[in-house]
Parts: structure tokens; sequence; C-alpha cells
């Protein structure tokens, strides 16, 4: 045990010294059994304050350091580094947070200097234990995995690939493009999606760094960071796309139809079928689900017509397996179901469509070539009501989050329904409009003012057929009248979720999922495109609901993350981490099924546990589980944190 | 309300009067309501809402509002407006129509024929004179005869009294 322990004590301006006497904890804790020095600063995170540090472990030859100030979340780094740099191991430094759980959360300054008092000394017994550790040194796989190919999958790949790096990108569908190659024209500057979106697909086709795997899952990851291995599940599109000449004449001959995906389910595609003419890879996709049956005596018309042959029936699913260093999950969203909404018809009427189908009827490769046609009896509609906040911003029955987007792509819906149609009626139903972005305010108002969209601020209560039309009941709160609208078609901004099977992906990956099950990330504000797991990367709308610019933006900084992971050789992690005392280890193996990291290993050999340090992330989960105290986590032993709680306790 | 049956007619009608063409600006933020001084006394006069009610096209509630005759033309809504909404120009612009389909208020037009008869808007009562002429004041001689001429060009003394409002 060290007995040449150092306190400093820091005001944090009037953070901690408005509330704590801070020269009498350190006059108290000068006199504290180990310790030989305490002192008080205004700024102990300032270079001053700093340089008080180093100059005091020199001068009274100390051999541990609390500093007493706000979370370690915040300034451990800084002051462990100032341990180090004067000669320590900077694992001989530790934290007293007596500014979030003191002097911020109470008023009496007597009894918020008397608990500060207790946390300080109660870390000096800790530091007092603490053993001096070095960071574990993991070797780094400079490959990395893109999982999900739209367009924040796209980016991160692009970027990590244009960094000099190898990138595996894989999706599931038989397209890269993901949503944004189903809208029509993006706001508020109403480029045409294709038009953007398309180059970009190209350039990842073409990547000489990046392998593409379309129509593929992720069917098992193991390791860690810097480590992944992955096996990869390769559908059988019972294609050669190298064969394919894209002729169609495939889709002519078949006899399945079933609703298309990429036109929202307007239009029915074959079962073999190219999703859209610019997919990528360009090539056709036999969807064996709705296929009669690849017996050619089932049916088999679609190869009888193949004159390159490049129908093979006996295409296999493959596993691919490749080790990567880091991942990004950009798993992307789907709209929540018309189905939810009972008082809009539970998705019955074919006149109320959801964003989605809206963006294919606009869209000059959709259904209906740009033309604005109702999908019951293909008439132009007159009036149409676009009712914002469906499912969205209802915690009772639906979504309690805003989903975001809906605001500016309803106000180019409006738009763009007038340049379509331009005697016809625009209404939007809203309960704020939410135009935080660049230009979108001026986007909203550009709706408003010249293209004449009435904006009525209230929910709709009910949407139903009726001779023809669609009546829509809602409230103008603004002029507090109730509203009846007999319109020709609704459209729906549905709530955005996390797109299908996240939750499957997220348990093969470990990553941790916010309330809503979107991907969470690490720290809200400092780690937006970090998860919790080391070497697994967020980005776009599967990490919470976002917008092109913002979901690029997210790739790219998920890549840059990425590339400097592989800037070195070497990964350095935390040696805060699980040991095995293996004297105590009785094997029980109650430790393994209980870490969620898959961390814990059993020793046939000595039939004891043992520790994978790498995986291990230090949650304390299996010295909480451990019977006979084996397991210890490493400064944060038994022994150390029942001398913090007595010490607590103490005089009480 | 049917919105379907009121139709964009009213609004396109109130701002094809130039003064009143901002008026699709108007995101109803409500500033005008709350810099507004008659609001404060009359809550039931508000900017916002007649602005939001004229975009709805909802044609009879307005001109038969008697809050469009409310206003003090004090212009404190178009100083503020964010938007710079002339709601001062489009109430005229309102009272125009309204007086036209024979909305004018009832004291409204007795105003103005007294204007037109004394060029004052008060009776010269017989009460008054008697307190002059205690006073030893010299007799009010007021005459309407230009403030008539005036009026008549503006076409106001065609207003008729229909007893709507």
């Amino acid at each position: 045990m060290k007995k040449r322990t150092g306190v400093f004590v820091c005001h944090c301006g009037i953070n901690i010294a408005g509330t704590v006497d801070v020269k009498d904890v350190a006059k108290e804790l000068s006199k504290y059994e180990g310790v030989v020095h305490a002192e008080d600063y205004v700024y102990m995170c300032s270079d001053p304050g700093q340089k008080l540090i180093e100059n005091a472990i020199k001068e009274h030859k100390l051999d541990s350091v609390v500093v007493a100030c706000c979370s370690p979340s915040l300034h451990e780094k800084t002051f462990r580094n100032v341990t180090q740099s004067a000669g320590l191991n900077p694992y001989q430094c530790e934290i007293a947070n007596i500014r979030e759980q003191c002097s911020w959360v109470h008023k009496d300054k007597e009894k918020a200097t008397s608990k500060a008092k207790k946390i300080v000394k109660s870390i000096v017994q800790k530091v007092l234990r603490n053993e001096s550790l070095e960071p574990i040194s993991v070797p780094v796989t400079k490959r990395a995995l893109v999982i999900g190919g739209g367009i924040s999958g796209i980016q991160a790949a692009l970027d990590i690939a244009d960094g000099g790096h190898e990138v595996i990108l894989v999706e599931r569908s038989p397209s890269i493009g993901g949503h944004m190659i189903q809208l029509s024209e993006t706001f508020p500057t109403l480029d045409c999606s294709q038009c953007i979106m398309t180059p970009k697909m190209v350039e990842v086709a073409n990547h000489p760094k990046i392998k593409l795997m379309t129509y593929s899952e992720i069917q098992e990851v193991t390791g860690y960071v810097g480590n992944f291995k992955v096996k990869i599940l390769k559908k059988p599109t019972y294609v050669d796309p190298d064969v394919c000449t894209l002729c169609d004449e495939c889709t002519k001959v078949c006899p399945v139809v079933v609703p298309n995906e990429f036109d929202e389910g307007l239009t029915g595609r074959k079962a073999i079928y190219i999703p859209f003419p610019q997919a990528i890879p360009a090539t056709y996709t036999l969807d064996i689900e709705n296929c009669p049956g690849v017996l050619p005596i089932a049916c088999g018309k679609c190869a009888d017509v193949c004159e390159p042959n490049a129908i093979d029936f006996d295409m296999k699913p493959e596993i691919v397996e490749e080790e990567v260093g880091a991942i990004v999950v950009t798993t992307g969203y789907d709209l929540y179901s018309k189905k939810n909404m009972a008082e809009y018809g539970r998705g019955k009427y074919p006149d109320v469509l959801d964003g989605l189908q809206f963006e294919r009827l606009l869209s000059a490769s959709g259904p209906t070539a740009g033309e604005i046609l109702r999908p019951s009896d293909h008439k132009v509609p007159k009036e149409v009501v676009f009712i914002q906040c469906c499912g969205s911003r209802d915690p009772e029955l639906h979504k309690p989050y805003c989903s975001k987007i809906c605001c500016m792509y309803t106000a180019k819906h409006a738009l763009l329904y007038k340049e379509h149609v331009p005697d016809g009626q625009a209404y939007v139903f809203y309960i704020d409009i939410r135009s935080g972005g660049k230009n979108y305010e001026e986007f909203v108002q550009r709706a408003v003012e010249e293209e004449g969209v009435v904006y009525l601020r209230g929910k709709v209560s009910k949407v139903f057929q009726n001779n023809g039309k669609v009546t829509v009941w809602g409230v103008d709160t603004l002029t507090g009248k109730d509203i009846e609208i007999n319109a020709d078609m609704v459209v729906l901004a549905m709530a955005m979720e996390p797109s299908h099977q996240t939750d499957e992906l997220a348990k093969q990956l470990k990553i941790a999922l916010d309330k809503d099950g979107f991907l969470a990330e690490a720290h809200p504000k400092l780690r937006p495109v970090e998860s919790v797991t080391g070497g697994l990367f967020v980005a776009g709308a599967g990490q919470a609901p976002k917008d092109i610019p913002e979901a690029v933006a997210q790739a790219s900084g998920a890549a840059s993350k990425v590339q400097a992971m592989f800037s070195g050789d070497v990964l350095h992690q935390e040696p805060i981490v699980a040991a095995v005392d293996e004297e105590l280890c009785s094997g029980c193996k109650l430790c393994i099924p209980i870490c969620p990291y898959d961390a814990r290993v059993f020793d046939e050999e000595k039939g004891i546990v043992s520790v994978n340090e790498v995986l291990c992330e230090g949650c304390g989960s299996c010295i909480a589980a451990c019977p006979s105290g084996a397991a210890q986590q490493k400064n944060f032993t038994d022994d150390q944190i029942y001398s913090m709680v007595n010490t607590i306790l103490e005089g009480d | 309300m049917k919105l379907s049956e009121l139709g964009p007619e009213f609004k396109t009608e109130v701002m094809s009067h130039k003064e009143a063409e901002g008026l699709n600006l108007c995101f109803a933020c409500g500033t005008c309501t709350a810099g507004c001084p008659i609001h404060e006394i009359f809550y039931e006069y508000d900017p916002r809402k007649l602005a939001k009610m004229v975009k709805l096209g909802m044609r009879e509630e307005v001109l038969a509002s008697p809050y469009i005759w409310y206003c003090t033309t004090c212009r404190n809504c178009e100083q503020r407006c964010p938007q710079n909404v002339k709601f001062f120009d489009i109430l005229n612009v309102l009272k125009n129509m309204a007086a036209k389909e024979g909305y004018a208020p009832h004291s409204w037009i007795e105003q103005t024929k007294q204007i037109m008869k004394n060029g004052i808007i008060f009776s010269i009562t017989e009460e008054l004179k008697e307190k002059r002429r205690a006073l030893s004041l010299p007799a009010l001689k007021y005459n309407g005869e230009r403030a008539k001429k005036i009026l008549k060009l503006t076409g106001i003394d065609k207003v008729k009294d229909q007893g709507k409002a």
C-alpha cells in the first residue's frame, strides 16, 4: 500500500466553491491517513492548475494523486496525463467527483462540505489500493465492413475506401441505393434524387477498394475491436450478373406478379426482376420465395428465353467469411405502417398514400412517369390533404419522438404537387412546423407564399371514403374552427422507425439500441458516431430520424473515426478489466453466460475461467455474479469498494 | 366548416388589391395581435385570426364580423410584422368590401351622415348651444359642405345601411 498521496481540490470557479468550502476540504484531507500534501486551486484543469499538480508530485515525492473536481468522464484523462508526465503510472490518479455528485445537487454548504470530504477520503482509500496498470495493446485489421447500402453506407464506404482501406459493403436487398434512390426530388434545393445518387452508386460499383455484396446478410460476428470475424450469407440470385445482358426478356414471360417494393406497392413486379433501371449491381434477381419453382418442370420460362443462359437454377447460398477491424452500421429506416392508423383507414383506402408512395407518384421513373394520378381511378387529384406527424409525437398510441424530416418533405410534396397540378389545392395539417436547417424555413415559406399551400394547425381526427372522395375531418386551432375537406387524395407523413430486422442484427453485433429501437450512440453529443462497443460505428437514419445532409455528414464522421483507428498498427485499450484469481475460481462457469461481451473463456485444462482482456469492457457483471470472489475488477476490487463504503459511512 | 366548398376565391379576391398582396406571407406568429391596443381591451379582436380566416376563405364570417371595424389605425401591427404583412391595409380592403355588401355598421353610417351634414362627427345640440350662450361664447358655425364634397369623391355617401350589421 502506498503512503504518499496528494489531494488537489478544485473550486471550478463557484461551481464547487459556491457550495463546498474547498479550503476546509483541503485542510482536513492534508491530515488524512496516507495524504502527504493537499491544496486547492480555482481551476485545476487550467494550465497553471495542471502545472501545480505536476510540481507537487515532484516536490513531495507523491506516489498517487486524487483530484477532487468534476466527473471523471470530463477530466480524468487530463489529470492522468499530468500524472504520467510527472513520472507516475497514470492509473495512480483518481478523480473524486465533488461537483456533479455534490456541489451541484446540494444547497446547504455545511452538509455539502462534509459530504465532499467523505467523497475525497473514499477516493483516497481507493487510490491507496490502486495497481499500476498498462494499456492493453491490440493489433488492428485495416479493413472495414459497412452494413447497409443506403446513402449513409455508400458515403461511409466511399470515404473509407478513398482513404486507402478495403471496405466490404453489405446490402440486404438486390441493389444499393436505399430509400434515397426512391425519392423524386430532395429538399430544399429540389435536386433530382436519382441524379445525385446514381453517380455515388456507380462509384461504389467501380471502386477498386470496395467489395460490394448485395442480396447478402450478416450471419455471425465474432471477435472484438480491430479484429472482427464476420460470416456473411450471400443469397442466390439465380442470375449470373457477368452473363446477363439486361435484355429484360425474362420478366416478359414470368407469370408471377407481386407488389413492387421499389414503387412501395403501387405497381407489381415479376418474380424475376431488376429493382429499378439504374440498380447497382445492374442485374436481375430471381425472388425464390415467389417463383413457382426453379425446377424447369414447374415453370422455368425465364430460363427458356434467356439467350445468354444467365439463369442458373443450381445457384446455392454461399457463406463468405471476412476479417475486418471496424464495422459501420448504417441500417437506415422504414416507414411506420399505415396499418397502424385506425382513424386514417388502416391503409385500406387506395387514395390514402404514405410519403414514400407519393415520392414514387412524383418521380419521373415512377408508376405514372411523374404525373400525379390517384391510384383508385387514375384521375388528377384536385384537392390533396397532407397530414404531418402520422404516428410521430404520440407517446400514447404510436411513437413518442419527432421524425424530423416530415415537415420538410411535406412542404416539398405540397410544392411539387402544385407544380404538377397548378389549379389544384394543397392543404397541410401540422402540429408545429420544424424547419431547422440551412434554407429550410425559406423553403417552407416558399410553399406557402408562392404556391398558396394552405397550412392548418391541428390534427386530423378522421379520414374516410365518401362517394369517390376521401373526406378529412380536422381542426384549425388558429381560427378555432372544425374543418372538413372533401379531398381527392390524402398523403400521410408516416413516422420513421428503425429498419425492420435492426433488432436481430443488433443482437448479432452486440450493439446497443435505444428505447425506440434505434442504434445507440456512445454519447449523444460528444460521441455521436461511435457505439458503446469498441470498433462499431453508427450513421444515418438507423441511429435516429435524420435527413440526407445529416446522414451524409454522420457517415463521413464515422468513416473518419474508422480511418483514425486504422492510422496505427495497434490499438490501446483501457486496462480496467476483469481478472480471475486462479486460486479461488472453482470453474462454476456462472460468469460465462452473464458476460455481455463473450469475454470469459473456460480453460478445460485448468478447470477455471480466464478473461479475454481485449473483449472485456469492464462492466463488472461477472464480478457481481462470482460466488467465490475469484472475479475481481482491476482497480475496483472488493477490498477497494468496501474500504470506500466504510469511509463514506464513517461517523454516521 | 367545409373547406372544399369555401375555396380560395375570397383570399384571391382580397389579394387582388395591391395593398393586400402580402397576406400569403403571414405565418400566424401573432406579433400583430400581441402589440394591438384594441386586443388588450377586446380579446375578440384578433388580427392574426382575421388574417387566417381570410386565408381559409371564410368570406361571410369575415365581412359580417363587427371586429374589422374596431381598428384604431395605430399601425403597430404592420410596424412589428416580421413578414412585412400590411394588416392595416388588408383591413381597409376588407372594410371596403364589407361596406359594399351592406355590412357597414349602423353607427358608422350615422357618423358619416353627421360629418356630411355638419362637418364634425358630433351633433350640435340645443343643450350645447345653451351652455355656450351662458358662458358668452360665440355660436358654433359648422358647415358640412366641404366635407360633403370630399366624402362624395370617395363614394361614401352611397353606402347604404342595409341593416345587415
